[in-house]
């Protein structure tokens, strides 16, 4: 049982992530420590190549570092399986991509449904009214049944992040999830993230964008692998 | 239903084309299966029904003289003799427009009680009135007339005369009349006597009561009677035991019907093949969709379940298409078979295995092929399938001599690219690769089969330089006939031969043989050849040719040599005697049934005939058919005239159209399979090319960007179809060979007992180049023309 302190806490400790490149091994991140509380909004953000998204993996469980520690929630993530990975992260985190990566031949609200449906997490009788709820909740609820490419590209981000919540998880993060909107939708993605943590959610974000520094509780400013700030 | 089952639903819907290739890929080798094992099981069945509802005898034993009705009574009451019989067949021969042909005619006892070997009444008249015959349903064709014809009929020296065709019957125990090339009868022993033929009844036909399936209790009561005849004081002539409960064609049709299967579960195996390259084509396609459908909670069995589940779909969709289809062609088939076997199918019910085994099969082996790539594809790293970018960046780093390959100075730059972008998805190639090879040799080894076929039925000319084999009623100093027909014009050769039935000597008092009641199935015979005769062409395969005329020596060809070695003391029977010949040769014959070559003198001296033949051959300079009609009958008229009792004349041409006959559905089916098998391979290329293309929409976005022209790209991507086609042509022809070389020897053996020597078809080789090159381009030439169509900005933002 996690103390209220530690719940949905996120702690990197001395986190280093090499790849083997035929031009020999990259360092991507170097001995990384940070801890992220719950209910934060956070950016991470730095140059291309600066160990950005690769620190959002490390997260996320999608990457396991070579060394150090990545504890999500009291769980030691990368020493979880990867079968044991997906079912956590379906659990814990939600993620948002740059290209929103909505499944093309499901509707919008069957996209949100499909997180429950993998996790099991909720009734089969009540997943569609959550899924529509969710929608609502970011303002797509007309457009559950349509296909997503009929939709902007702002309904599709907004689709996926209900897709991101759909399992309810404590942490949603998010990959440049702006970098492909116009600044008005960009705007009201960062509102949307943003009422997330009011409910206790922590919203990790990489991003490029300065103008919506206002919105972030803490910014992770990365370079050459290692933290800035 | 669960809301990741609408995904599999709509990734189906979403590209119908291809879905539906990959339900025919499955559906014809599910159709495949259902058809040959559907007319398998009910072919089985029904040739097992009617031979065994004709009451087959279990044996006949052929004497010198008529048997009483007396005789027969007494050994009915033997204890273990169910039934007894006796019967006499004749073989005459029959005017059908200018030619004759052999007529057997069975001369039976009793037409109202028919206790063995029963056939079927059709229509006309049950019971021959003097004068009249019933005919076999399957001789009318032979015979050119109908029932109610009349039919001008010749036995031995007697005159030719006419008989009416009052009924018709089907006797289940007969090859078809076309098969054989010959008429059957039913008569009255007073119609045979009427046509000038004293004979009686010299054969006695038994049931035994008890294990009426064991061969060696068959024989042991055949001979128990065969000695009471003897005791009698009947000379036994033979004992024929045919195979218990064996339709003549049997063991032919489950070997053709054997090969039919495995054929089409190849059928199934390619399509599935196909549907796994198609399968890890669109995971590879969908990499991404699994690298989120994995970030939002799925694990990789869930991922492979539903792909599976796809899989399921598909086979499914391709069972309820292809199962009841199948029935349909099975049942045709089927027909097409009774013809061939001379059957009724009275109940076509196809059991339920049949069905079941499809669905077995056609779920079960496509799932088990495409588990490889599906569970590969599955457990893909979340990280590995959100970085993918449709192709593997390493593949051509592990193949560098493709790079220094494709660096000849010859090669333009689009060419090296085709070349590159061969190699780049290896798993795919290989198994594009492995479809089209298997899906090509197969085609090619049924043409290569078909070739070799009709290449040793060509043997058969080549074997025998006579075109007219003249067997004689009785045995004649024939030295004089011969100069005669020598002078014919026309006339290249001839020869006087002898002949006899014979068996292998078992240390029996009786000659025992498995010839069956046509005289022609299971029969075994010795053929006494005049030293240096120049109308046979033997093929010697071991050993050497007959040299010594009064030497007892023997040659036998593949269906008499069973275990046999060279230098072997051999006992055959000559009418009841048993003689020991040393063995110094063995032939391969094509067309010919289990034979004994031995020299004419020594065969004379052996009967105490010498000098007498019982067979003339006799040879043309034009050797073919239509000339051949001609001379045989100014031979048949010198012979009449000279007073020469013709038992029946054997063209050469009758012989070859008897064995073609035998196997043309065979060839023909083998061929049908072929096609379906091409039918696969380029359903295969087209469907792999399409989805090569598709996953590069983006990198030739990119080319189009930096300056190709749609011809550039038109020409890349069919060139790299043409290259994959051709890749697979080398490895296919090579698989034909070793194939070609497997069915020839299975084909051949069963219709020959000899493998059919190995055959390139040229035609199937370049049918083949031509469906690959053809196939290739179609199969590019779409991609690169909706690859063309987009624009290079879309090209680009292609995911």
């Amino acid at each position: 049982m996690n103390s209220p302190q530690t719940k949905n806490r996120i702690e990197l400790t001395k986190v280093c992530k090499s790849f083997a490149l035929p031009a020999g091994s990259f360092q991507a991140l170097k001995e990384i420590n940070l801890t992220i509380p719950s209910g934060q909004l956070v950016a991470i953000t730095g140059k291309s190549g600066s160990g950005k998204s690769t620190l959002l993996n490390m997260i996320a469980g999608i990457d396991k570092p070579t060394n150090g520690h990545v504890v999500v929630n009291g769980v030691q993530v990368e020493k979880l399986s990867e079968s044991s990975l997906a079912t956590w992260r379906g659990k814990n985190i939600g993620v948002v991509f740059q290209f929103f990566q909505l499944l093309p031949t499901l509707t919008i609200l069957e996209n949100v449904m499909l997180p429950m449906d993998f996790c099991n997490s909720y009734p089969k009788s009540v997943r569609r009214e959550r899924a529509l709820s969710l929608l609502e909740l970011v303002n797509i609820r007309e457009q559950a049944d349509k296909l997503p490419a009929t939709l902007s590209g702002g309904q599709q981000q907004r689709a996926a992040i209900a897709r991101a919540l759909a399992n309810d998880p404590p942490i949603l993060i998010a990959d440049e999830p702006t970098g492909n909107l116009d600044s008005q939708t960009a705007t009201s993605i960062f509102e949307l993230f943003a009422s997330l943590t009011k409910s206790g959610k922590t919203v990790i974000i990489v991003t490029h964008e300065k103008d919506f520094s206002a919105y972030f509780e803490n910014v992770v400013a990365l370079a050459d692998g290692a933290i800035l700030n | 239903m669960p809301t990741r089952f609408y995904k599999v639903l709509r990734d189906l819907l979403s590209d119908p084309a291809k879905s539906w290739m990959l339900i025919v890929s499955i559906a014809l080798g599910v159709f495949g299966i259902g058809t040959i094992l559907g007319s398998y099981s009910v072919i089985q069945r029904e040739m097992k029904d009617n031979y065994m509802n004709t009451v087959p005898a279990s044996a006949t034993i052929e004497v010198d003289s008529a048997i009483s009705q007396e005789l027969v009574d007494s050994i009915k009451s033997i204890q273990g003799i169910a039934e007894a019989e006796r019967h006499a067949s004749v073989v005459a021969r029959m005017k059908v427009g200018e030619k004759w042909y052999p007529l057997l005619l069975f001369v039976i006892d009793d037409f109202e009680k028919k206790r063995t070997n029963k056939y079927e009444w059709i229509s006309g008249v049950p019971y021959p009135a003097l004068g009249s015959m019933l005919v076999e349903r399957t001789a009318y064709g032979m015979m050119q007339a109908k029932e109610g014809d009349e039919l001008l009929i010749k036995i031995a020296n007697g005159i030719p005369q006419k008989i009416k065709l009052t009924g018709t019957v089907h006797d289940a125990g007969l090859a078809p009349a076309w098969q054989e090339q010959s008429g059957y009868g039913y008569i009255s022993l007073a119609s045979l006597h009427s046509l000038g033929v004293t004979q009686g009844f010299d054969q006695l036909r038994i049931l035994v009561s008890e294990h009426n399936d064991s061969k060696t209790h068959i024989q042991e009561y055949a001979q128990k009677v065969a000695n009471v005849l003897s005791s009698k004081g009947y000379e036994v002539h033979e004992i024929q035991v045919p195979p218990p409960g064996k339709h003549p064609h049997q063991g032919q049709m489950t070997t053709v019907m054997r090969i039919f299967i495995v054929f089409s579960f190849l059928i199934l195996i390619l399509g599935s093949i196909l549907v796994a390259t198609s399968i890890s084509t669109i995971m590879v396609k969908q990499i991404r969709q699994i690298g989120v459908m994995k970030t939002i909670g799925a694990n990789s069995t869930q991922i492979a379940t539903l792909y599976f589940l796809m899989i399921v779909m598909v086979s499914t969709i391709a069972l309820l298409m292809a199962v009841p289809l199948s029935r349909l062609a099975a049942s045709s088939f089927n027909n097409q078979l009774a013809v061939l076997l001379n059957i009724e199918i009275r109940n076509s019910f196809i059991p339920n295995w049949v069905p079941l085994l499809q669905v077995v099969a056609g779920i079960l082996i496509p799932i088990l092929i495409t588990s490889l790539p599906i569970v590969r594809g599955s457990r893909i790293s979340v990280k590995k399938a959100l970085d993918n970018t449709g192709v593997n960046p390493n593949s051509l780093n592990k193949n560098q001599w493709v790079i220094k390959f494709s660096q000849l100075s010859f090669l333009s730059e689009v060419t090296r690219l085709s070349i590159r972008n061969v190699f780049r998805q290896q798993a795919r190639l290989l198994m594009t690769l492995g479809l089209l090879a298997a899906g090509g040799a197969m085609f090619m080894t049924a043409m290569n089969v078909a070739q070799a076929w009709n290449e040793n039925l060509k043997l058969i000319y080549v074997q025998r330089l006579y075109d007219l084999e003249v067997r004689l009623n009785e045995p004649i100093d024939a030295d004089s006939i011969v100069a005669k027909l020598k002078k014919l014009n026309g006339v290249a050769t001839v020869e006087a031969w002898n002949y006899t039935s014979t068996s292998f000597s078992k240390n029996s008092k009786f000659e025992i043989t498995r010839t069956y009641p046509d005289k022609g199935h299971g029969s075994f015979s010795m053929q006494a050849v005049p030293i240096g005769t120049s109308v046979l062409n033997p093929s010697v395969v071991e050993g050497t040719w007959l040299q010594s005329p009064m030497a007892r020596e023997v040659v036998l060809n593949q269906s008499s040599r069973g275990s046999w070695q060279i230098g072997d003391s051999v006992k055959l029977t000559i009418d009841g005697n048993s003689i020991a010949w040393k063995i110094i040769g063995f032939t391969v014959d094509v067309g010919s049934p289990a034979l004994a070559y031995v020299s004419f003198d020594a065969f004379g001296e052996v009967t105490k005939r010498p000098k007498k033949s019982k067979m003339l051959r006799i040879g043309y300079f034009d050797r073919s058919k239509q000339s051949a009609y001609a001379k045989n009958k100014e031979v048949e008229s010198l012979l009449e005239k000279e007073k020469v009792a013709i038992n029946t004349t054997i063209p050469v041409w009758l012989l070859h159209n008897a064995i073609a006959g035998h196997m043309k559905i065979l060839i023909n089916t083998l061929l049908a399979m072929a096609v379906l098998m091409a039918l696969v391979g380029t359903l295969g290329l087209m469907s792999t090319m399409s989805m090569n293309i598709l996953e590069r929409t983006r990198e030739i976005g990119t080319m189009r960007a930096i300056g190709a022209t749609p011809a550039t790209i038109n020409k890349l991507i069919i060139l790299e179809g043409m290259l994959i086609g051709s890749l697979s042509l080398i490895i296919s022809f090579v698989l034909s060979l070793a194939l070609s070389s497997y069915m020839g020897n299975k084909i051949g053996h069963l219709a020959f007992r000899t493998p059919l020597s190995l055959s390139i078809s040229l035609t199937g080789v370049a049918i083949w180049i031509a469906i690959i090159l053809i196939g290739s381009y179609i199969a590019t030439w779409y991609p690169a023309k909706r690859a063309n169509r987009i624009t290079t900005r879309e090209a680009l933002a292609h995911e």
